[in-house]
């Protein structure tokens, strides 16, 4: 009885500690994170090459259909990229002649670091990630982490050497832990709007809430992020939509999200660096 | 075998469970099979070595896998998997468990296991789920894994703990 209560009393204060609004992990921490992190490093990679292998040879069949369609896309890029430097270049004059800041040119431009998964979560209701990548190679908290599919999530806590990515499937309204994402639809940027607030596990989708009455949303679009909250970076492919309902109040819908990405067997994930002038403006 | 041994057959084993088993559970089941072969080992340590023993180490486990995968909480794992193991041997420490009576009592143990954990990212609404989905989804899928794991480790794991035992009490009677 007597180890009970002792331990019921440092469970609490443990869990009182990593619950209070703390900006940074103490060196312990670090040194485990990153202890493990070195180790795990030399047993995930192999894993995935080998895996991937095998995988490789059951895709053979399909490598020629893709192939076709990679060409179609290659074509297709092409004369969008002629559009894009024109539009570009555009736009560059437009905003020298409106006198933008170096600070708002600069607000879009990211930079993606690389980085390989080395362990994720063994607990089903914390499905965090770690990866190779820390405050020394200038990662730091509420990065956003995708894959070329979509959007993975947010990179929650960071060491010198490694640094943990909460999902998006650990989104929720309710949990202390995390924040919601403003989301739009890709092709109607300035028009749809929602904001993905949480993940049902149950079902398997995100749920995104406050779309206007008024919004044209369809199902099959593509839902992007907008950039407005300043967290997640614009134009993040996240999903498609699945269902589109009248939400809880009757004033806005609800729609669910399939998501783009798989989290079984990830491992390159790039994390969305803000253009450093940005940074300095904080 | 030495204390130092079966740290670091556990640390070798705690990073296994992390890099290498996503890769074995197939694609898409990622989030149903979830591996908790420390906790396997923990009762295992109950079981054949003694109850201090095991509250050590899975107090000591718990506590890493709490910092490794810090997410929402800490000391989750530190608590439940520290209290689980010694409980299992306050009750069972002094009988020598069969191979089946050892696989029941693993299996109960993490049932018990997944559901203080679930329960307690309830109350502090991490998961809005049901207790009946979750049990169906990932608690009884994963279930299958652990009791396969404690099965084929049994042998080299309760020779482990036993000659542990054995050395300490011919330590005792020098």
């Amino acid at each position: 009885m007597f180890m009970l209560m002792i331990g019921l009393i440092l469970f609490i204060a443990i869990i009182g500690f990593s619950l209070s609004d703390r900006k940074e992990l103490t060196w312990p921490e670090k040194f485990l994170k990153d202890t493990s992190g070195y180790v795990q490093q030399w047993f995930y990679k192999p894993a995935g090459s080998i895996a991937g292998f095998f995988e490789d040879l059951r895709n053979l069949r399909t490598v020629y259909e893709e192939n076709e369609q990679l060409r179609l896309m290659a074509a297709a890029y092409a004369r969008d990229k002629v559009e894009y430097n024109f539009v570009k270049k555009e736009n560059e004059r437009l905003q020298k002649d409106l006198n933008f800041t170096e600070q708002q040119k600069r607000m879009n431009d990211y930079n993606y670091l690389i980085a390989h998964v080395i362990s994720v979560s063994n607990d089903a209701n914390n499905r965090t990630m770690n990866i190779n990548l820390g405050s020394k190679h200038g990662i730091k908290p509420n990065m956003a982490v995708t894959t070329v599919d979509g959007l993975v999530g947010l990179v929650s806590s960071v060491t010198p050497f490694t640094s943990t990515i909460t999902p998006i499937t650990e989104l929720s309204e309710e949990s202390p832990t995390n924040g919601s994402i403003a989301a739009t639809i890709q092709g109607r940027e300035d028009e749809s709007f929602g904001i993905l607030s949480s993940y049902n596990k149950e079902t398997g989708r995100l749920v995104m809430t406050r779309i206007a009455e008024t919004d044209k949303m369809e199902i099959g679009d593509t839902v992007i992020t907008s950039g407005l909250g300043g967290i997640y970076p614009r134009g993040i492919r996240v999903g498609t939509v699945e269902t589109k309902e009248v939400g809880d109040f009757g004033l806005t819908y609800t729609a669910s999200v399939k998501l783009f990405t798989s989290f079984d067997h990830l491992t390159e994930v790039f994390v969305v660096q803000p253009s450093e002038s940005e940074e300095q403006a904080e | 075998m030495s204390m130092n041994r079966i740290v670091s057959i556990m640390l070798l084993l705690f990073v296994l469970e992390g890099a290498l088993m996503p890769w074995i559970i197939p694609d898409g089941f990622g989030d149903r099979i979830i591996p908790h072969f420390i906790f396997v080992i923990v009762i295992y340590s109950a079981l054949y070595g003694n109850r201090h023993l095991a509250l050590m180490l899975g107090a000591g486990f718990g506590l890493l896998q709490d910092v490794v995968y810090y997410g929402h909480l800490l000391g989750l794992h530190f608590f439940t998997m520290g209290l689980i193991g010694y409980f299992t041997g306050v009750l069972l420490e002094r009988k020598r468990a069969t191979v089946m009576m050892a696989i029941t009592i693993i299996g109960f143990a993490c049932l018990l296991y997944d559901t203080s954990l679930f329960y307690i990212y309830k109350v502090f609404r991490i998961t809005d789920s049901s207790y009946a989905w979750a049990l169906l989804h990932y608690i009884l899928p994963s279930l299958f894994l652990q009791l396969a794991f404690a099965l084929a480790c049994y042998i080299p794991v309760r020779r482990m703990f036993e000659s542990r035992g054995k050395t300490a009490m011919d330590g005792d009677e020098e």
